[in-house]
């Protein structure tokens, strides 16, 4: 189990959110995450996210599905049990009749695996304990979280920037994973 | 507040200089020359073709050619003018095609209230405005070259009796929709109706750039949304007469969704291309990467939706195998057009699809160029194989000829955008959404 000393600072408008961040990622201090009701403009870019990998997870999965289809129709009717359907030929020829069930795989194996690697990397799989930070964050206020432990001796300044950009509460939580 | 936005938009307008209209006259020049030697090529090489192709001599190969002509009753002799007229057709029709792209692409903003492409609206107006040099250019087909190419045209012409010789039965049954008034009077109409709607939709937003206010805007939403409407229909009646009935004798019901997908890809890859070349010039600084972003995403999406709708086409008829619709495909699976047949696959499906696929190739101007202009060849084949093995047959190829008829066309087709877009400001300043355009924002 992770154990993280978390700095939460409680919002009420998101531009206020976004001002702190910015004035936190000026003095050199790296923001953990932000926690929104909403979808917050330009918050990523300011709080300097790394692109998300998913994308290229969705292109192994779909390219898994591809290959799932084309080997599967090709090992069933071409090698294993060669037919003979509407005069159609048995052999690689038959391409155009392969492309609407290699079509669907490949869709089929990127959802699918978009959407377990999305909940696994957002941890929201069966199982995971929730974690709320504070319980406003359910209804409509805006989260700025900064880790403590990565903090070298100017936790001060965290709390008067928050304090500055319009926090209406900052407090301390230990997040136990 | 430290976010940069856009609040004000300064006016541009585009200078047409000198240099570039000698350059695009340079290129109309060359593009003729290349057509006439490559006409004079062809013509010249037509009746050895001929002799080298068969083993018959010269009187047996006229008496058999009577013979046919007597029992079908329509044949025609095709000459080395029915490739050209096929050539001037293929390109007549497909620079339409981007205009009528990219006012249709005005429409679908319009009707779709979307904010984004309002920038770069200027550019598809000017591209819409070649709609009347088009009308232009089919009226000459329609006027000079319609007994070259439709051999049906020629069919109805001879008035034959059911029973009498060369009766053909299917055109027969096709004269209520095949005929000389819908042909002539109907195909026109329709680019005037289109040419209309353009007028209106320009004259629109010019009249907003110099008043300003949201009644423009709704008087377009209005105009736009007819148009998608009458658009659907008679899009469909221009692509059956002009294209789907030069191989009469065949029906898809899905051609006019497949020459639509042609219409938007090419229509939005031309905007693309005028877009970057525009900001190359130093002209359009405030229209953001994400812009083309979009663009590209349509690009991108419409490759995919082309690739779509030609194997819903191709399979189904594929599996089928019914005569009366396999004939189609059975011309162009020939050893002659098949190689042409599998790249136009490639090249407008398989390489966007995978060029573009990725974020970063969307937002870097070197892919998008190489992804369009590869869209744009395969697009420029697509028409060729609609176009040439109903009308010339074996005696086409691609030489001088269909080179040089294509960089005369691109010539005048560029000129006339340039100077549509030197016309007006670059930017709809007035328009109500040009700031959301200006600070779009497509994410991380």
């Amino acid at each position: 189990m992770l154990r993280k000393n978390l700095i939460i600072g409680v919002y009420k408008e998101p531009d206020k959110l976004i001002d702190g961040v910015i004035k936190l990622r000026k003095q050199g201090i790296e923001v953990f995450d932000c926690f929104t009701p909403f979808p917050v403009h330009n918050l990523d870019r300011e709080m300097g996210i790394k692109r998300t990998r998913l994308t290229v997870g969705a292109f192994i999965c779909g390219s898994l599905g591809f290959l799932s289809g084309l080997v599967l129709q090709f090992g069933m009717m071409v090698f294993d049990w060669p037919m003979n359907i509407g005069g159609k030929p048995d052999s690689y020829l038959m391409l155009p009749s392969m492309v609407p069930v290699t079509f669907e795989l490949t869709i089929l194996f990127t959802a699918f695996g978009m959407g377990i690697l999305f909940f696994y990397k957002s941890r929201m799989l069966h199982g995971v304990r929730e974690d709320i930070l504070d319980i406003r964050q359910t209804d409509d206020t805006l989260l700025l979280t900064v880790e403590a432990d990565k903090l070298n001796g100017n936790k001060q300044d965290v709390l008067e920037i928050l304090k500055n950009t319009g926090a209406i509460d900052i407090r301390d939580h230990i997040r136990q994973h | 507040m430290e976010h940069h936005y856009i609040t004000e938009i300064q006016d541009e307008k585009y200078l047409l200089t000198n240099k570039t209209k000698g350059i695009l006259a340079l290129v109309f020049v060359v593009g003729l020359i290349l057509a006439a030697v490559g006409a004079m090529n062809v013509k010249s090489q037509w009746n050895e073709h001929d002799g080298s192709s068969t083993t018959l001599t010269k009187t047996e190969k006229t008496e058999e050619t009577h013979a046919v002509a007597n029992k079908t009753g329509h044949v025609h002799e095709k000459s080395w003018v029915t490739r050209v007229w096929a050539n001037f057709l293929m390109n007549s029709y497909y620079f339409m095609l981007f205009a009528v792209g990219a006012l249709f692409f005005i429409a679908v903003n319009y009707v779709a209230n979307a904010g984004w492409s309002v920038l770069i609206k200027r550019i598809a107006e000017a591209m819409s405005g070649y709609l009347p040099f088009a009308l232009l250019t089919i009226i000459a087909v329609l006027a000079f070259g319609k007994n070259e190419i439709y051999h049906w045209y020629q069919y109805i012409s001879n008035d034959f009796k059911e029973g009498s010789e060369g009766f053909d039965k299917i055109l027969n049954s096709k004269m209520w929709f095949l005929n000389k008034g819908y042909f002539l009077i109907g195909v026109p109409a329709i680019i005037c109706i289109w040419i209309l709607f353009r007028t209106m939709l320009r004259r629109l937003s010019l009249n907003e750039d110099k008043e300003g206010g949201v009644k423009f805007f709704n008087t377009s939403f209005r105009y736009s949304a007819a148009f998608i409407f009458i658009f659907a229909f008679s899009f469909s009646i221009l692509s059956w007469m002009l294209m789907m009935s030069i191989d009469a004798h065949w029906f898809s019901t899905i051609f006019s969704v497949y020459n639509f997908a042609i219409t938007f890809v090419t229509g939005v890859t031309v905007i693309m291309f005028f877009t970057l070349y525009l900001k190359s010039q130093g002209y359009l600084e405030v229209v953001p990467d994400d812009v083309i972003h979009d663009l590209g995403k349509y690009m991108f999406a419409f490759s995919i939706f082309w690739g779509y709708i030609w194997l819903s086409q191709f399979l189904l008829i594929w599996y089928a195998n019914l005569p009366e619709e396999a004939v189609y495909f059975n011309e162009r699976l020939t050893p002659q057009f098949k190689p042409l047949f599998l790249t136009n696959v490639v090249m407008n499906f398989a390489l966007p699809f995978l060029i573009l696929m990725m974020r970063n190739a969307k937002r870097n101007p070197t892919v998008l160029m190489v992804a369009g202009s590869i869209i744009l060849l395969g697009h420029w084949l697509d028409m060729y194989l609609m176009v040439m093995p109903g009308s010339v047959g074996e005696h086409s190829g691609i030489g001088l000829l269909e080179i040089g008829t294509t960089v005369a066309f691109a010539g005048i087709f560029i000129f006339i955008v340039l100077w549509g877009l030197s016309r007006a400001g670059l930017y709809p300043k007035n328009h109500p959404y040009i700031l959301e355009s200006a600070n779009h924002d497509v994410g991380v």
